[in-house]
């Protein structure tokens, strides 16, 4: 089929690609764009290894057309890191176990940044809950509950400290 | 697995949807949240030329209240239908089967309307190219017998859909738009009853609006599903009962199944069994026989059939006991 | 709980080195590479169980647009295989395909959908042979063998007897028999394996030279030795490189089809070739945990104490031997050195039959049989009368000691472990004291840390590493570990830094290049922190005397007084300044003096001011004394186990000996609904002996990752099969728990220090695993009474078992087929979906079995 001109914004970026209108999202970005964070863990859309976030919402680019993506706002666990740092959930998931192989993190990443950006104090469940998304098969999930704790308390912290020095 | 190829369709309007549709009839599928019609196609179950991409307009998402019931548009996602507050407080039955939708980031991608529209599966169809020639193909797809119940000609890809039994309790209607206008229609219209012909849509027509009546408002509900991992997983049997209550007694009670025939189905005669009545567990286990009696599972997905019936009337009875204490 | 210790860096929660890579999308896994000119290739499979492939014709695929090569089994017609007694798979077949997926031919294309296409036009004439699903009907076979060489499908068979089994069941007051079934599972590590094969163009001849594979596996150099056997070049000529790896479990831990078809692939297409398996291809690949039927008998005392054990096990290997052999012998050898068991017999049947072939999986070989083994414990210790904790507690060994098989066992944490388990689950308290429907259950369980005896006969070590400290004070660990995310890269970067007091951020790791690192033979079997540990520990140590010899030059003592501690080297307290002085009157002036910035050459012939004997020196400059001293500075260590540590002499001994075993004990916490069956784990308490936890965070998630996988072959996870046909070859279908209902999982750590490990440490990542599965088994029997002999218990199983019990009116939920007592497998595997022998194949389909199946669905 022939290729069709789009423009995709990634991460803040546009992009104006020349793509088959059949290509996933997933392909786009690991392929054309070399994003290559977002992986592929099954063919019929249940591991949530590749989930990014489509105008903010947890989606699963490998059930997307990227051409259908076209003036959305695509994240990709490229676009979680800030300014060149670690975020709070990157540094906790490495802190506390929350990532052993690694291969579900990017999906989780995503997951929790949601979570986080709509709840910033969510209860067990409503984790857990959350996380059911994706699956991992090292960690058996008990760590990254820890760890999603620890980069809640991170984060007040630093909302504290941002206070602190705007009070000074 | 790559996709097929076949060219995007992408209009803003319904308007321009239709007209799509008819112009290319049946060498089109229609792409709405992608979480069933994607990885069927890269399983070549489905070789289009043409995708209608509908994600991009806008009139059909949305839930609104209309003269004291509801309207949603087919591309409301289910997340959405999930947390709405007044879907919440009129049609518990159905926010709660919303709920229970695969995972929560299906959700957010899937429809309201692809729901309803969800193709039948089975162990046997569901499966890569390669898989299905290895076993010489069904008769839903490329082949011309039932691994499920062989010798006969019939297919029973279980539909397995969450939402419509809920619906079906709520007496909801549709609307479907197709090249000489629209047309509204019960849900439990829609369903053939058939694993392959699972749906009465014509190729040219496209489900556009799901109609939540006044009447069904304040029944209380409850869906219960069977499945092996508390999230991802399709229905493996799934019983809603949306129930009124008046004086101690049962006013209206509707029963209805998924995941166990090829269509979502009404339990025809629960609402003689207990309208009038008051409850009590005897009568809640009646409720589970007949239930039982009007599933009809077969092998096309986890755990046996014989499993997964007796769920229908274990489910059945505590979904009647617990919409009825609600 | 860990020790309180004075380590600086062994025995800390740190985050893994590689973590930042893990949580920014920025490490490169295999799929995530990409080369100028790149192919994809894709791989026809069988879709017949058994047949001979007649004819392959090639030709319509290789006219097709975009297709540059089709390779086929005459393109690399030597035998392979990662046992040297299992050279029996090709490439590609050459002559007869054995299981649906069996690998016929690879097309390399310019993209996926191409090759995809060309597939679809390789024409292949297949002859129907008549296949074996079932492994009890396989050993019956009379003819049409899986393969020539194995008479009636029996790859291996072992009869082991330790001391006097019969005489044992004669003292016993208590004999119980009884058939458990383990039903089959699968790694279903989240990374699809991917090989890329690439050749370099030779500059001396201009033909295609050396081979570089990266590819996702656990033993890049058994790769590297099958790839230089398959494609008959030198191992020289061979460079495999392991990128980050996205999960193992054993599933990637021999050669998989695809690493060695990528790179014939692309010799023949003379460019890169990339195979990403598709999920249901790695389902094919398999290598999982074999279906299993163990009829164990066990003889007990009134006072508890085991008699003997009497076990037999058939496992359904499927088409091809991979680790069978092994994995029988682990089988039985593992029914010792977890409890003092004076008379064992053992009677091991590894059986092929027409399906993906089975592997090693995470607690390679004893799972299945401590499921049995544990569960029977249980019922012989009601029995008696006795509480299953105690009965686990009169049987321990008694170490250091050698167990009737032959197994060498120093460190033995078992005994705290029980107690822990029992102390945090207030198991005396609260144990028959639930409500109704919730239970308690304990099991317990072991593993090697490593085998004694490698896969391959050869006096070679089992692991080296080299370091390597430049002027810039950078350590530099050059291992073969293979990183698969459990944190080998983490532990040894632990290691090298602990040994030379030196900050963790110094450490850099190289890992598991066969160009770079010195060989490794894996990562499997737990061996990794043991051996690939103390030969860091040792390279660690080498380095470090070198640097100690010229600090103590210069700082006017013996290298023995000093301590390397957090990038500085001191003086141990009470070397005296005399002490010192007299040192200093005989060192050699040439190496005294100190260092002015960045001195990088000629240091010896620096203007030194010379500043007498120091008490201090930092990292660096004790680096560069050390490079001024001896001109460069390089170590290296290695590790073999100890000949006392390789077992006994029988046939089959090889296998089960390690230098240290690691121990669990378990208590799960269960509720069953009494009317869907349905199984709820609250909680497991999990304590693990793993020697000593060099990083507790690691160690906590490698047992709680154990204890969570073992759950889900518990009760979710089994591979479904028809007519060799699996009906669940996705993450959709074969259902890995998702978080939703993983239950709370309580990590406890036991240090026994192992006098071998290094620092003590021995295996944390598999052991935990075996317990889980009986530790359900036995709760779900304290809370409602029903006692499940076949594994996955899932709901209708359980049901059964609970209708069966309270004789209620008979459904049919489990095809006849009793889990408390199954009898036999069934034809379509070990899955209950199908009523009867389950609906047939296309009646076209040849391969269906000559007597056709009593087919029927439901009504």
């Amino acid at each position: 089929m022939k290729k069709e001109l789009i423009e995709l914004k990634v991460n803040g970026r546009g992009y104006e690609l020349a793509i088959e209108p059949s290509a996933l999202l997933l392909d786009v970005l690991r392929q054309d764009l070399q994003l290559t964070g977002s992986k592929r863990g099954c063919d019929d859309s249940s591991c949530g290894a590749c989930t990014v976030l489509v105008d903010g919402t947890p989606m699963l680019s490998c059930a997307l057309l990227a051409a259908s993506c076209e003036g959305q706002e695509i994240t990709t666990v490229e676009g979680v890191t800030e300014h060149g740092s670690l975020a709070a959930i990157q540094k906790a998931y490495g802190d506390w176990g929350g990532s052993q192989c690694g291969y579900c993190t990017p999906g989780f990443m995503m997951t929790v940044k949601h979570l986080l950006a709509h709840n910033a104090n969510p209860t067990d469940n409503e984790i857990r809950s959350a996380l059911s998304s994706n699956l991992c098969r090292c960690t058996g999930y008990t760590q990254m509950y820890q760890a999603i704790r620890a980069a809640i308390e991170a984060e007040q912290k630093g909302i504290q400290e941002e206070k602190l020095s705007a009070i000074q | 697995m790559s996709l097929p190829q076949f060219k995007l369709l992408r209009p803003h309007t319904l308007a321009d949807a239709t007209k799509y549709l008819a112009k290319h009839g049946d060498r089109i599928r229609i792409l709405a949240g992608g979480t069933d019609l994607i990885p069927s196609m890269r399983q070549k179950l489905f070789e289009p030329q043409f995708v209608l991409d509908i994600r991009h307009i806008p009139e059909l998402n949305g839930i609104h209240e209309q003269g004291g019931g509801v309207t949603i548009g087919a591309l409301t996602p289910l997340s959405s239908i999930e947390h709405s507050e007044l879907l919440k407080l009129r049609y518990p039955v159905l926010t709660e089967a919303a709920s229970t939708v695969a995972s929560p980031v299906i959700r957010n991608m899937g429809t309201i309307g692809g729901n309803i529209c969800l193709d039948t599966r089975c162990l046997w169809y569901n499966q890569s190219l390669q898989w299905r020639k290895s076993c010489g193909f069904c008769i839903k797809k490329d082949g011309d017998l039932c691994h499920v119940a062989p010798g006969g000609t019939k297919c029973w890809a279980a539909f397995s859909a969450d939402t419509p039994p809920a619906l079906l309790c709520l007496n909801a209607e549709i609307e479907i738009a197709g090249p000489s206008g629209t047309r509204r229609i019960a849900l439990r219209d829609f369903y053939t009853g058939e694993g392959d012909e699972y749906r009465k849509l014509q190729p040219n027509e496209l489900l556009t609006r799901v109609f939540v009546p006044a009447e069904s408002a304040g029944y209380r509900g409850v869906y219960r599903k069977l499945r092996v991992r508390g999230s991802i997983d399709y229905p493996l049997a799934g019983v809603a009962v949306a129930i009124k209550r008046s004086n101690g007694h049962i006013a209206d009670a509707r029963v209805a199944l998924t995941g166990v025939n090829p269509a979502p189905v009404l339990v025809a005669r629960a609402a003689d069994l207990l309208n009038g009545k008051e409850l009590d567990e005897a009568l809640a286990e009646t409720v589970g026989d007949l239930a039982a009696k009007t599933a009809k599972p077969l092998t096309t997905s986890a755990l046996t059939p014989e499993y997964r019936r007796e769920m229908i009337r274990v489910f059945t009875k505590r979904a009647v006991l617990a919409a009825a204490s609600n | 709980m860990t020790m309180a210790t004075d380590f600086s860096i062994i025995g800390k929660p740190i985050a893994m080195v590689d973590a930042a890579g893990k949580t920014t999308g920025a490490g490169k896994y295999a799929d995530d590479l990409s080369m100028p000119g790149m192919l994809t290739g894709k791989i026809l499979h069988s879709p017949h169980p058994h047949a001979w492939v007649r004819r392959i014709d090639t030709s319509l695929a290789e006219a097709l647009e975009g297709v540059v090569a089709v390779a086929t089994g005459k393109d690399a017609p030597t035998p392979y295989g990662i046992l040297p007694v299992g050279h029996d798979e090709h490439a590609l077949v050459t002559d007869k395909v054995r299981y649906v997926g069996d690998n016929v031919a690879c097309v390399a294309a310019v993209d996926e959908a191409t090759a995809e296409k060309a597939l679809e036009l390789i024409d292949v004439e297949y002859e129907i042979l008549p296949a074996y699903f079932d492994p009890e009907d396989s050993m019956k076979a009379e003819s049409n063998f899986i393969h020539d060489n194995k008479p009636h499908n029996l790859e291996k068979d072992y009869h082991h007897v330790f001391g006097d089994p019969e005489k044992g069941f004669a003292e016993a007051d208590q004999v119980m028999e009884a058939r458990f079934i383990a039903n089959e599972v699968t790694h279903a590590a989240m990374e699809p394996h991917c090989t890329l094969a690439a050749f370099e163009i030779d500059p001396y001849t201009g033909n295609m030279g050396r081979l570089i594979v990266q590819s996702s596996t656990q033993v890049p150099y058994y790769l590297q030795h099958k790839l230089s056997l398959v494609l008959e070049m030198p191992m020289s000529q061979i460079r495999v490189i392991k990128p980050l790896v996205g999960g193992g479990f054993g599933g990637k831990s021999e050669v998989i089809p695809l690493e060695i078809i990528a790179a014939v692939t692309a010799r023949k297409a003379r460019a890169p070739v990339k195979i990403t398996y598709t999920r249901e291809e790695v389902f094919w690949a398999h290598r999982g945990r074999p279906r299993t039927i163990v009829d164990l008998k066990t003889g007990i005392k009134k006072d508890g104490h085991i008699t003997a054990v009497k076990a037999k096990v058939i496992q359904d290997g499927g088409g091809y031997c991979s680790y069978g052999v092994v994995t029988i012998l682990y089988s039985g050898a593992l029914l010792g050195a977890l409890y003092d068991i004076p008379n064992i017999q053992y009677d091991g049947y590894r059986v092929l039959t027409n399906k993906p072939v089975c592997g090693a999986m995470r607690g390679h070989g004893t799972v299945n049989v401590r499921f049995a083994f544990e569960s029977q414990l249980d019922e012989l210790a009601l029995k008696i009368g006795m509480d299953p904790a105690e009965v686990r507690r009169v049987n321990l060994l008694k170490p250091p000691c050698i167990t009737v098989n032959g197994l060498r066992v120093q460190s033995y944490g078992l005994p705290e472990c029980i107690d822990q388990v029992v102390n945090r689950s207030a198991w005396k308290a609260r144990k028959g004291k639930l409500p109704k429907n919730r239970g308690l259950g304990v099991a317990c369980s072991h593993y090697v840390s490593g085998a004694a005896n490698s896969i391959i006969r050869s006096d070679m070590p089992h692991s080296t590493v080299n370091i390597k400290i430049d002027r810039d004070g950078g350590v530099v660990v050059y291992t073969g570990a293979s990183d698969i995310g459990q944190g080998s890269d983490t532990m040894v970067a632990q290691i090298a830094a602990e040994t030379l007091g030196c900050s963790l951020s110094r450490v850099k790791v190289i890992a598991a290049d066969t160009d770079l690192t010195p060989i490794d033979i894996g990562s499997y079997s737990s061996r990794v922190t043991f051996m690939n540990g103390n030969a860091t520990l040792r390279a660690a140590q080498d380095v470090k005397r070198q640097v100690a010899t010229a600090a103590a030059k210069k700082m006017g003592c013996e290298a023995d007084d000093l301590i390397f501690r957090d990038d500085k080297i001191v003086k141990k307290e009470g070397i005296s300044r005399n002490n010192a002085e007299a040192v200093r009157a005989t060192q050699d002036a040439s190496v005294s003096g100190r260092v002015e910035g960045q001195i990088l050459r000629g240091s010896l012939q620096q203007k030194r001011e010379d500043e007498g004997p120091k008490d201090s020196l930092t990292f660096e400059e004790a680096v560069v004394a050390a490079i001024d001293f001896h001109g460069a500075l390089s170590g290296t260590g290695s590790y073999a186990p100890p000949p006392e540590a390789r077992g006994g002499k029988h046939k089959g001994a090889g296998v089960g000996p390690s230098p240290a075993y690691s121990y669990s004990a378990q208590v799960a916490e269960v509720s069953v609904d009494e009317e869907t069956g349905e199984v709820t784990v609250h909680k497991v308490w999990a304590s693990h002996d793993c020697g000593r936890a060099l990083n507790p965070v690691s160690v906590e998630g490698q047992i709680i990752g154990s204890v969570w996988m073992g759950m889900g072959q518990a009760l979710t996870e089994e591979m479904v099969w028809k007519d060799g046909l699996l009906m669940n070859p996705g993450m959709l279908e074969y259902r890995s728990p998702s978080s939703a209902e993983s239950p709370e999982i309580e990590p406890i750590i036991v240090e026994s220090v192992d006098p071998e490990g290094p620092f003590g440490a021995k295996e944390c990542s598999e052991g935990s695993l075996a317990a889980t599965i009986p530790a359900i088994a036995n709760a779900i029997y304290d809370a409602v009474g029903v006692r499940l002999h076949e594994s996955p218990f899932t709901p209708e199983r359980v049901l059964a078992a609970l209708r069966a019990k309270r004789a209620q009116k008979k459904i049919n939920l489990t095809e006849g087929i009793d889990p408390t007592a199954p009898a036999s497998f069934r034809e379509h595997g070990g899955s209950l979906w199908f009523k009867g022998k389950g609906p047939e194949r296309h009646p076209l389909d040849p391969s269906r079995r000559e007597t056709p199946a009593e087919a029927r669905g439901d009504d």
